[in-house]
Order: structure tokens, then sequence, then C-alpha cells
């Protein structure tokens, strides 16, 4: 009795796609906040919490994204929280996204010659003064295209939290194969849909490193 | 101030060791106030690393070093924030800030540590430019500047902080040889003015024409001390002998 039209499908998919992009945000985000304290608190105490963090960020490029949101829905639960799908996704993602930008970013501040950090030393900024105005300036240019290449990871990502009964994209493409039974045509319109979220942030991402490439 | 010392800097049995290689295996040497002091010697006789340990960019293991009667702390921020402010640097890289305007690498500084108003500072790096030849440069960027004219405007930037002292790093080793001229004029000009200097240079005429007192430095020591005069037509020791003669042979290839 599946009286899913193609229109329907579509429609169906299309709904969900804005959970998608909710989420991917809030993951970006919050990646980009936590991900921003810990590189800070990396470069300023380097061998106290910066070994620390240095851990953690193994620990998320080390384990399966799959595990991490398992172990953080059912972690939560264990632990006496009773997390909604929502939650745990996207605490999940935000830690994860903050373990990858922390690492890529600590790579871009490292790479700023050691003469600037020298010259800035030598006329008396302190290690704050320093960081703002002469190592993350220069950092920030050449971290824009890993940063937008991370965007587009935790976008195709979020697909996964439909493991633990998120209802996005992933997830109401399943349901509605489950009714029609035509995983073909479902998932490659679900991919498709990826794709078109995705392709606009690679295709800016090239473009950005273009034009950092040509100012250098 | 303290009066104890008789030199702006005064360096006493300083060691600095990196690993196992040991660098510097006890200087001694006092720098007084409008002195122009040049070091020179081999690559790796411990001239860089010496006057680095001046501003704190290297951690020395054991001697002492003293800026004005206050001796060099490297581990308290507050204490490297003050000294900083008394030791000016120049380096051989001109190390300027990319994404800054000439204008805005010279009034950094004075604006976030002195505390200068925009005014001021504007006014203060018009001024400086204006004695390095640079007036016109204001809101051009590093790169579009010539390496001389690049070491200028780091000069400048020194200058910006009104040190006590000022270092320089072989400020004229990575600039093509017709650049040379006009950063060296520079630095006599504020010879001249009575700045205090401590020069690393491989430019013997330069060290010759400019410096009150060069110190020839050999193996992590100072071998010799002595006034231009001295350390150029009479020096003492094979060492020296030999290290003039394999230079003053380069100058004249050039």
């Amino acid at each position: 009795m599946s009286s899913f039209s193609t229109w329907d499908v579509i429609r169906n998919l299309l709904l969900s796609l804005p959970w998608t992009l909710f989420l991917s945000a809030i993951a970006f985000l919050g990646g980009i906040v936590l991900g921003l304290v810990l590189l800070i608190l990396r470069i300023m105490r380097p061998n106290s919490l910066g070994r620390l963090i240095t851990w953690y960020v193994q620990l998320f490029q080390g384990t399966p994204l799959l595990m991490q949101l398992f172990l953080t829905y059912f972690g939560l639960a264990l632990l006496g929280f009773n997390p909604s799908p929502l939650l745990a996704a996207t605490l999940c993602l935000s830690f994860y996204a903050s373990a990858f930008l922390t690492e890529t970013w600590h790579g871009c501040v490292m790479s700023i010659p050691k003469g600037q950090w020298e010259a800035s030393s030598s006329l008396a900024l302190n290690l704050r003064e320093q960081l703002r105005y002469v190592i993350f300036p220069q950092a920030l240019r050449i971290s824009v295209p890993p940063t937008v290449g991370l965007l587009v990871q935790i976008i195709k990502n979020t697909s996964l939290a439909s493991v633990i009964g998120f209802i996005e994209l992933t997830r109401t493409g399943q349901i509605i194969t489950n009714v029609t039974y035509d995983p073909f045509f479902v998932y490659g319109t679900v991919a498709l849909m990826y794709f078109a979220l995705c392709f606009p942030f690679s295709m800016w991402g090239r473009t950005l490193e273009r034009k950092f490439d040509v100012g250098h | 101030m303290n009066k104890h010392s008789s030199g702006l800097v005064e360096i006493r049995g300083l060691q600095k060791s990196f690993g196992t290689l040991q660098v510097l295996k006890g200087i001694d040497l006092s720098v007084g106030r409008k002195e122009v002091v040049c070091i020179i010697g081999k690559s790796g006789s411990g001239k860089s690393t010496l006057l680095r340990c001046i501003n704190g960019l290297e951690v020395f293991q054991s001697g002492e070093l003293l800026v004005d009667g206050v001796p060099v702390k490297s581990s308290d921020p507050n204490a490297m924030r003050a000294l900083r402010q008394k030791v000016g640097m120049v380096f051989q890289s001109f190390n300027l800030f990319p994404a800054m305007s000439v204008g805005n690498n010279i009034m950094l500084a004075p604006k976030l540590v002195k505390n200068m108003s925009p005014g001021d500072a504007k006014l203060l790096a018009e001024k400086l430019l204006t004695r390095v030849g640079l007036t016109e440069k204001f809101d051009s960027f590093p790169h579009e500047l010539s390496g001389g004219q690049q070491q200028r405007v780091a000069i400048a930037r020194a200058l910006a902080m009104n040190p006590e002292v000022i270092l320089c790093d072989e400020i004229t080793s990575a600039l093509d040889p017709e650049l040379v001229g006009e950063v060296l004029q520079v630095i006599e000009a504020l010879a001249r003015e009575g700045v205090t200097l401590i020069i690393v240079t491989h430019e013997m005429n330069f060290a010759r024409k400019v410096c009150d007192r060069v110190v020839f430095m050999h193996q992590g020591l100072v071998h010799e001390v002595g006034t231009a005069e001295d350390i150029f037509t009479s020096p003492k020791t094979p060492e020296l002998r030999n290290f003039i003669s394999v230079n003053h042979g380069q100058r004249e290839l050039v």
C-alpha cells in the first residue's frame, strides 16, 4: 500500500534537510568555540594542559566517529542523564570538530616563522598581545581553506547521527526506504542533497586557497 | 637606578649551552652608555647567541647579565616586559609583521606596551620614518619594500620604544650588496646621535669606521677586545690575525 509518490519522497527528504543543516551549524560553531579555547590553552600552557589537549585530539582522531556517537549517547544515559538524540549528537560532533579544528589551527600557528615571535617578543609584547596582534592574524589567513574543508567533513559526518536515532537527512532516507522499498532512488537523492550542500563550500574553499596563495 | 654597575650592559661569567654543546663559555663584557660596540668572529663563535641573551631571546645557564643595573630574569614575564622596553633588537631577516602597514608595524608596540595614544603614536612613527629616510612609506606594506627599506623600517620600529640600547644581529647579511650601504648609513647616524649599540657584523670596514670598541669572539669566549684601530691594525692573537686576513681578503674580492 505504498502510496509514496516521487514528490513525496523528495518533499520528505527536503523537510529533513534543515535538521542536517542545524546539526552541522551547531557542531561547527561549538567546534570553533571549543577549538579556539583549546588552541589558546595549548599555546599558553604547552607543557601541562597542552599535553592533555594533544591526547584529547589523538582520542578523537584515533577512534571512529560512530563509536564516539554511541559512547556519548549511551555514556550520558549511564551517568543518569537522559540525552535526546539531538543533544548527544550536537555534543559529540562539537567535541569531534573541536579536536580536528584545534589540531589544524595549531599547525597553522606553528607554521608562522619563528622570527615573528622573536620580533614581537623583542618589542616587549606579552604572549596575549603577540597572539592577538601578530600571530593569529597571519595564522587566520592560512587556516581558512583547511577550516572550510573540515566544515564539509562535518556536514557529511552528521549522517552518522542517524544511528542514535536523530532524524536528519540520512535517517529520513532510511525510514522512507522502509516504506517504498526503493533504496537506490531514495539514497541516490539523499546523496545528491549532501552533494548540493557540500559542493558550494568545497568550491568556496578552493577559491579561498587560490586567493591566499596569490597573497603570499 | 642601581649605581654599583658601571656599564649599561654588564655581563659576567655568562655561560650558555644548547644541549651538550656549550656555546658561551664564560663571557665578561661591559658596555657603557652611548657606546657603540661591534662583535666580530667566525660563525659559530657565539656572537649571535650572546646578543640574544641580552634581551632574553636565549636563556643562559649561569653567570650574570645586568641591563641598567637590573638582572635579566627570563622566567619572570613582568621583568622581561620591562627589560625589552630598554633593549631593542634588529634582526638579520627584518621580521616585519607582513599583515600590517609600515606605520602599524612601528606604532603597535608603543600603543600596546607604552599606552601611547593613536595620535602620538602616528606622530612618532612619522618622525622615525623620516629619520630612516622613508617618510612616504607610512601606508606601504612590507612586501612592497626592498630589503634595505624593510630593514630601515625594522630599525624605526625598534627606535619607537625609545630603548636604552639597540642590538643589531647581522642586519645586513640578508641584503643584496647594493642595499647594504643605506642600512649602515642609518646605523652610523644613530651612533653619531649617541644611541648605545651592540652590533654583530661581518662588515669589517663598517666596524672599523663606526665602533668605539670591537670585541673578537672565538670558540665561545671573548678572545680580544680593543678599539677598532687596535683590533684591525695590531691584532695580538694569531686567531684574530687569521680572522682579519681571511675577511679582508674576502672584501677585496667583492
